[in-house]
C-alpha cells in the first residue's frame, strides 16, 4: 500500500485562491497571519472565508483557517467569528500561531483539530506536551530547529510534524509596517505595498520584507532531501507561497507532487526539468534553512549553484 | 500559585542588573526587586549574567535589605540541557532565590509541577500580546506574565483584569522593529553551536540563535543599514525601526490601569545610568502611591543607550 502524504500551501485571499491552480496539494491554509489589513484577508472578511473554504473542499482538499501570529485584543473578537464561520462551513482544522488564540479555540470549538504553527515557538517535547494537552493534533515547530531536533520532538510527543519544504520562511513579525512610511513617495498605498517586489539586502544577506514581517530571501529547498524526510517517518510537508504568484504556487507545487510520489515510492532520481523550475523561481536562491544544524541561509546538497539565484531581471541589481 | 512578588497596595519596581555593582546600585535607588540572568542560562548577552558565586552574593545584599531577586532562565533549553537545568533551580531555591523568569512553555510546566512554590514569571520572550495569552500562561503555572511597554492602556487595562495572575509591563523598553520572542533573523545568517560545559554530552550554545543562543548571541543585523529594493531597483538605505519605550511622565496612568510590577529592561546598563532610571521610576510610583502629582522629567523621549549598552 503507498504511504500517503500532504502537501500543502497558504493563501491569504479569495482574488489569490481562485486564480490559483490548486490541483498540487491536498490541503489549503486559508488566511494571512502577519496583517488584518492584507488586501482582503480572509480572516477578517467572513463571507470570502465561507466561500474560500466551499472553493477549497469543493475541489476534494482539506480547508484548514489560519490565524493570526501576534493578535492584540481588539484583534481577537473579529478572529472568534473567524473561527465561528470556518467552523460552520466545515474547516478540517485551524493553524494556531499564538498561545492565546490557542486558548480560546480550546475552549470555543474543543473538537476542532489544531495545527500549530511555526510562529508559536514550539522548541522542544515539553512545549509540545504542552500544546498537545490543548488540543494538537499537528505541529510545525519552530523554524530554527534541526531535522536531528525535530525527530526527537515526534517520536517523544507522538504528534506529526510539518515541514516546510519550500519557499521563504518567516525570519520575524512587526507590530509596525514600515513600508508605510513610503506611501507617498511611491504613490503606492496600503494594502498594495507590502505585495510589491521588495527585499532588503546587506552585502551576501537578504530578506524579502511583508510589512509586518520579514521572510528569508533565499527559498527554503528541501528537494534534493525528500527522500530522507520520508525515510524519517515526515509527511506533512508546506510550500510557503503566501507572498508568491499563482505560478510559483503552481510550478513548485507540481515539482514537490511528483517529487514526492517517488519518493515515498521508494523510486531515485529526480527529473533535470524539476530542478530548473524551482531555481527559475528563487529571486535570491536558495537554502536549507536549518534543517541540518547550519545558519539558515545555507545549502547542502549536491547542487552547490543552487544558492545563486538563476533568475536575472533586465537592469536589476543582481541580488 | 505563589504570589509571594506581590507587595499590596503597591506596584512593585522591578529593575535589571547585570553585575554585582548594578543590584547594589539599583537596590539602593529604590528597586523593589531585581533580576539577573544566571550565566549560560539567559538571554541578553555575557554582560548581564552572574556566576553562581555573584549570583550567591547578590542575593545576601538584597534579602538583608528585604528585597528581591529573580533569575531569568530564559534561553530555550533543549531536552538534556532541560534535565540538568531542573536540577539546578533546586539549588537556586536553596540558595534563596525569589522567583525564575522563563521562556518556554514546556519549561514554565515542568517546573510548576516539580516546585509547587516558586514564583514563576513568563518572560517578555513568550510573546504575550492579549489577556488570552495571559489567561493562557497562568494555566500553565505562572504566578506573573511580562508584557511589552507598547500596549496601550485599553489594552493594559483589560489584561490587568485577568484574574490569578500579576501585570507585568517591560514599561522601559527598546521596541525592536521585529517583536520579542519572534526574531530569528541573526542565526539566517550565522548558527556556531558550542559546547556547554555544564551539560555533559549534549549541551551546545546556538550561539546566533536569540532563543537558544544564551550569552551574547545576538549581534543586532537590525541595527545595521540594509538597502532597500524596489523592483530589483535600491529605493534607499535605512536601518530597520526601533525606538526607545519609557513613557515615565504617564506612568500613573499605567499604575491607574492595575499594572502590578513596573519592568524596566536594561541588563546591560552600567551601575551609574541604572541608578539614575530606578530612581526617576522610583520617585513616579512613589508619588502615585501617596496620591502626589509625579515629578516631571524633562528628559522624558530617552535614547535607546538608556537600555542597552553601545546602542
Amino acid at each position: 500500500m503507498t504511504r500517503s502524504f500532504e502537501l500543502n500551501t497558504t493563501i491569504s485571499n479569495l482574488r489569490d485562491l481562485k486564480a490559483s491552480d490548486l490541483s498540487p496539494y491536498d490541503a489549503i491554509y486559508l488566511g494571512n497571519i502577519t496583517c488584518r489589513l492584507y488586501e482582503a484577508n480572509l480572516l477578517e472578511h467572513p463571507d470570502d472565508l465561507r466561500e474560500a473554504i466551499a472553493v477549497v473542499k469543493g475541489q476534494g482538499k482539506r480547508a484548514y483557517v489560519t490565524s493570526y501570529a501576534a493578535p492584540r485584543n481588539d484583534f481577537l473578537p473579529k478572529l472568534r467569528k473567524a473561527l465561528a464561520v470556518a467552523v460552520e462551513a466545515g474547516i478540517d482544522a485551524v493553524e494556531v500561531h499564538n498561545l492565546g488564540v490557542l486558548k480560546i479555540v480550546h475552549e470555543t470549538h474543543p473538537g476542532l483539530p489544531v495545527h500549530i504553527g511555526g510562529l508559536a515557538n514550539v522548541y522542544t517535547d515539553a512545549g509540545a506536551e504542552v500544546l498537545k494537552r490543548f488540543g494538537a493534533m499537528r505541529i510545525t515547530p519552530n523554524y530554527e530547529l534541526s531535522l536531528e531536533e525535530i525527530g526527537q520532538i515526534q517520536r517523544q510527543v507522538g504528534l506529526p510534524m510539518e515541514l516546510l519544504v519550500h519557499g521563504k520562511m518567516p525570519l520575524g513579525i512587526s507590530d509596525y509596517c514600515f513600508l508605510l512610511e513610503y506611501e507617498e513617495a511611491w504613490g503606492i498605498k496600503c494594502p498594495d505595498l507590502c505585495q510589491q517586489d521588495l527585499f532588503l539586502k546587506q552585502g551576501d544577506w537578504a530578506m524579502k520584507s511583508i510589512g509586518k514581517g520579514v521572510l528569508s530571501g533565499r527559498d527554503v529547498c528541501m528537494f534534493e532531501h525528500l527522500p530522507q524526510l520520508v525515510a524519517e517517518g515526515h509527511d506533512c510537508f508546506r510550500i510557503e507561497a503566501v507572498s508568491e504568484s499563482p505560478a510559483y504556487r503552481l510550478e513548485v507545487g507540481r515539482v514537490y507532487r511528483e517529487a514526492l510520489k517517488r519518493a515515498v515510492a521508494g523510486m531515485n532520481g529526480m527529473e533535470e526539468g524539476w530542478w530548473n523550475t524551482l531555481r527559475s523561481h528563487a529571486r535570491i536562491g536558495l537554502c536549507n534553512g536549518f534543517y541540518f544544524g547550519k545558519s539558515g541561509m545555507e545549502y547542502l546538497g549536491v547542487r552547490p549553484e543552487a544558492v545563486a539565484s538563476a533568475v536575472r531581471r533586465p537592469g536589476a541589481d543582481a541580488i | 500559585m505563589s504570589l509571594i512578588l506581590h507587595r499590596a497596595d503597591a506596584p512593585i519596581l522591578l529593575a535589571p542588573a547585570g553585575d554585582p555593582t548594578a543590584a547594589v546600585a539599583a537596590l539602593e535607588s529604590g528597586a523593589d526587586a531585581i533580576y539577573v540572568g544566571l550565566k549560560g542560562w539567559s538571554r541578553g548577552g555575557a554582560k548581564g549574567e552572574l556566576t553562581s558565586e555573584e549570583l550567591q552574593e547578590v542575593l545576601s545584599v538584597a534579602h538583608a535589605r528585604s528585597r528581591r531577586v529573580r533569575v531569568a532562565l530564559n534561553t530555550i533549553p533543549r531536552r538534556a540541557e532541560r534535565r540538568y537545568l531542573l536540577g539546578r533551580v533546586a539549588e537556586l531555591i536553596g540558595w534563596g532565590i525569589d522567583g525564575v523568569i522563563v521562556n518556554d512553555p514546556g519549561l514554565l510546566a515542568e517546573l510548576r509541577a516539580r516546585y509547587p512554590a516558586l514564583c514563576i514569571t513568563a518572560s517578555i520572550g513568550c510573546a504575550a500580546m492579549n489577556e488570552a495569552d495571559v489567561a493562557f500562561y497562568r494555566d500553565l503555572g505562572a504566578d506573573a506574565v511580562v508584557l511589552p511597554g507598547t500596549l496601550s492602556l485599553d489594552e493594559l487595562r483589560a489584561i490587568a483584569q485577568v484574574p490569578d495572575v500579576m501585570t507585568e509591563v517591560m514599561i522601559h523598553m527598546v521596541e525592536e522593529f521585529i517583536l520579542l520572542g519572534k526574531c530569528w533573523m541573526p542565526s539566517y545568517y550565522r548558527l556556531n553551536p558550542t559546547p556547554l560545559a555544564e551539560v555533559h554530552g549534549e549541551g551546545n550554545r546556538l550561539v546566533g540563535s536569540m532563543k537558544r543562543g544564551g550569552a551574547g548571541v545576538c549581534f543586532k543585523v537590525c541595527e545595521q543599514p540594509w538597502g532597500l529594493y524596489l523592483d530589483g531597483q535600491q529605493v534607499t538605505k535605512r536601518l530597520l525601526p526601533s525606538r526607545q519605550i519609557s513613557p515615565i511622565n504617564d506612568l500613573s496612568d499605567v499604575l491607574d490601569a492595575g499594572v502590578d510590577v513596573v519592568k524596566l529592561q536594561g541588563r546591560s546598563l552600567s551601575s551609574t545610568l541604572l541608578a539614575r532610571l530606578v530612581g526617576r521610576y522610583r520617585a513616579s510610583i512613589d508619588a502615585w502611591v501617596d496620591g502626589k502629582a509625579a515629578p516631571a522629567f524633562e528628559e522624558f523621549q530617552l535614547e535607546p543607550s538608556w537600555t542597552v549598552a553601545r546602542r
